[in-house]
């Protein structure tokens, strides 16, 4: 039987197609403006890919920011639960993940078992997600790609105290009028990008091992800057983007079958 | 719940309209309050319509000169709505000392909107020993004296008269809360908690035709519950409500949506506001404030140091709840103080629960949503 799973996030959309529990087919596209085309994209894109029809699906579970607005027949489950169930498929010991996205950064404690025990999420504010790294790789004119691995670089981190975007956004112009190095800065907000998620993340019981998930794993300084913090390796999937999604398609495969 | 329901749903949504149409309807004041502690049967002794005055979905403009961010939405919104004319059918203002913040916005207040009438209710901090009983009293007579001055003799009579009103008041409200706790399906936490709120907006005698009539209608459906209200509260999952001021009807519609109710709670504007009778017997004014000392405490009082944790958990075992969301206002010291040790007591029970940052007004929606629609997927593991 085939299942899928999308999640609409604020900046992506993640598609994964699931036959007999093995993932045939991922998608993932810029979300836009309009949530709704972007999750029927996304759902069509991993369709051709696994070279089947959206009759063959027997159940799809959509989740993200946008799960309310897709026009195709899913169920809705929020981003939190099907991250931890994506999670938990692929790392069957995680007891903490993190997850990063555009808009959203989240902090969640498993059980022995992969359920959710508690979670944090952020609120109205951009500090600690890939908004966040955008504005400021933007400020510090480096390819968002290149930024993360650039704060590797530095051996004397700036001090970037402000935890607001736009403020940590003018503290940086400080810095760099101050003289201070691209590497440096960049290493600083990094620093301070973890500093924040591991607050918030204080907030729940947070256990070893340690999964990172969305879009900012990609970068390597959140990543490092976050072993800082937290005194311990955090474990990147191979696709961070997809976890959600896989979750999602995992979630409606175990509720046909408990149907 | 029926018709006669929409009435307090309608002041429940519309408190300023109500008001000002009582105000227009009846020549009599208005008195604001901010604090389910206000003695508001002295207020409808004199005459006046007691107004429970809250933040609301008002954007900040004037207020944000008086009042910095660090203070909670309740008093900037309030503030706003008082400066920009909103609340411009109020007479006057009666402030009870709890929190900083509301202490110093009386300040601001009586300054900046010039009001005829404005008191401050000084409460003592610690509700432990006789001196701080007899002080709440001395300030209660002051309280009265400055009334009487505005508004004229308050008799004790006319006192007896309005305690045995809002009597009624809270023993309604309250077999609502019964009948919820026996039967959370017979009406939605909306509407229920609208109704505690109607009663804090309303003349209170109209407001006690309301409720009475409403009460008949759920007894003549208990039993039928599956027909009982428009919310299809059947199956949903009980929860038990904490914090102080709560009236975003909106977020309670994306819980009820999500699958869970609020059976019972100990919000300022639910439980706490109509718990316990004043003594219609002895002296009025020492009745009215043995109430106020016996009633469940704000945290911004004092009386044993894990009363309120020892208090949430019995009436949360009481009320039959699954789990319990706290919905504090951000910068509410008061309640973040007490809220990790009211978490642990409750962790050690087992009892799951889920913190909701409030925010009057400016509540990001989506992010609750997510907050809410999680916590109930946790509660069901469906996963």
């Amino acid at each position: 039987m085939i299942f899928a799973g999308v999640d609409i996030g604020s900046l992506t959309a993640k598609a994964v197609i699931l036959s007999e529990s093995r993932v045939i087919a991922e998608s993932i596209l810029s979300t836009g403006h309009n949530s709704r085309l972007a999750s029927r994209k996304a759902l069509d894109e991993a369709l051709d890919l696994a070279g089947i029809r959206e009759e063959q699906i027997e159940r799809i579970v959509a989740t993200g920011y946008g799960r309310l607005s897709v026009d195709f027949p899913a169920e809705k489950v929020t981003e939190i639960t099907c991250h931890a169930k994506g999670v938990h498929s692929l790392f069957p010991d995680v007891k903490t993940m993190i997850d990063m996205g555009g808009q959203d950064s989240k902090a969640i404690a498993l059980g022995d078992d992969g359920r959710v025990i508690d979670f944090v999420m952020n609120e109205k504010c951009a500090a600690g997600t890939g908004r966040f790294l955008e504005v400021m790789a933007r400020a510090l004119e480096v390819a968002l790609t290149e930024f993360g691995s650039l704060s590797l670089e530095s051996k004397n981190p700036a001090r970037i105290s402000s935890v607001c975007t736009v403020f940590a956004e003018s503290e940086v112009v400080s810095r760099i009028a101050e003289g201070a190095s691209k590497v440096d800065i960049a290493a600083g907000i990094h620093s301070a990008v973890a500093s924040r998620i591991y607050a918030m993340a204080m907030r729940i019981p947070v256990r070893e091992p340690i999964v990172m998930t969305g879009g900012v794993a990609f970068n390597m300084g959140v990543q490092r800057a976050l072993e800082e913090r937290f005194g311990t390796e955090i474990i990147i999937p191979e696709k961070p983007q997809h976890t959600g999604a896989l979750g999602a398609a995992l979630i409606a495969e175990s509720r046909a079958k408990s149907a | 719940m029926g018709n006669e329901i929409s009435k307090t749903r309608e002041a429940a949504a519309n408190p300023t309209e109500y008001a000002r149409e009582w105000k227009k309807r009846t020549g009599r004041p208005v008195i604001g309050y901010f604090c389910s502690y206000a003695p508001v049967e002295m207020i409808h002794a004199a005459g006046a319509l007691p107004f429970r005055i809250t933040g609301g979905d008002r954007e900040i403009a004037r207020s944000g000169a008086h009042l910095q961010q660090y203070c909670c939405s309740l008093a900037r919104t309030a503030l706003e709505g008082g400066l920009s004319g909103e609340l411009d059918f109020l007479d006057g203002t009666i402030f009870t000392h709890t929190c900083d913040t509301m202490q110093r916005l009386s300040d601001i207040w009586r300054r900046e909107l010039g009001l005829p009438f404005h008191a401050d209710f000084i409460l003592p901090v610690r509700f432990s020993c006789e001196l701080a009983f007899k002080y709440m009293l001395e300030e209660l007579k002051d309280l009265r004296s400055k009334l009487e001055l505005f508004l004229g003799e308050v008799s004790n009579e006319n006192l007896r008269g309005s305690i045995e009103i809002y009597n009624k008041n809270r023993k309604l409200l309250s077999e609502l809360y019964d009948m919820r706790v026996a039967s959370p399906a017979l009406v939605s936490c909306r509407d229920s908690l609208m109704c505690v709120y109607s009663s804090m907006i309303m003349d209170v005698d109209e407001n006690n035709a309301f409720l009475g009539k409403a009460l008949e209608d759920l007894r003549s459906k208990e039993g039928n519950e599956s027909c009982a209200d428009d919310y299809g509260n059947v199956g949903k999952i009980p929860l038990f409500g904490s914090g102080s001021v709560m009236n975003d009807w909106e977020v309670l519609r994306i819980l009820e949506e999500a699958g869970g109710t609020i059976v019972d709670d100990d919000f300022c504007t639910g439980r706490r506001y109509f718990e316990g009778c004043v003594s219609p017997e002895g002296e009025p004014m020492l009745s009215i404030v043995k109430r106020i000392w016996e009633r469940d405490i704000c945290p911004c009082k004092h009386r044993l140091l894990d009363e309120r944790a020892k208090r949430l958990v019995l009436q949360m075992e009481r009320s039959r709840a699954n789990g319990v969301l706290f919905f504090l206002l951000k910068f509410c010291d008061p309640h973040f103080f007490d809220f990790p040790y009211v978490v642990r007591a409750l962790e050690n029970r087992g009892v799951p629960s889920l913190l909701l940052e409030m925010e009057q007004g400016s509540v990001s929606i989506e992010n609750i949503r997510t907050r809410i629609e999680a916590f109930m997927e946790t509660m069901r593991e469906c996963h």
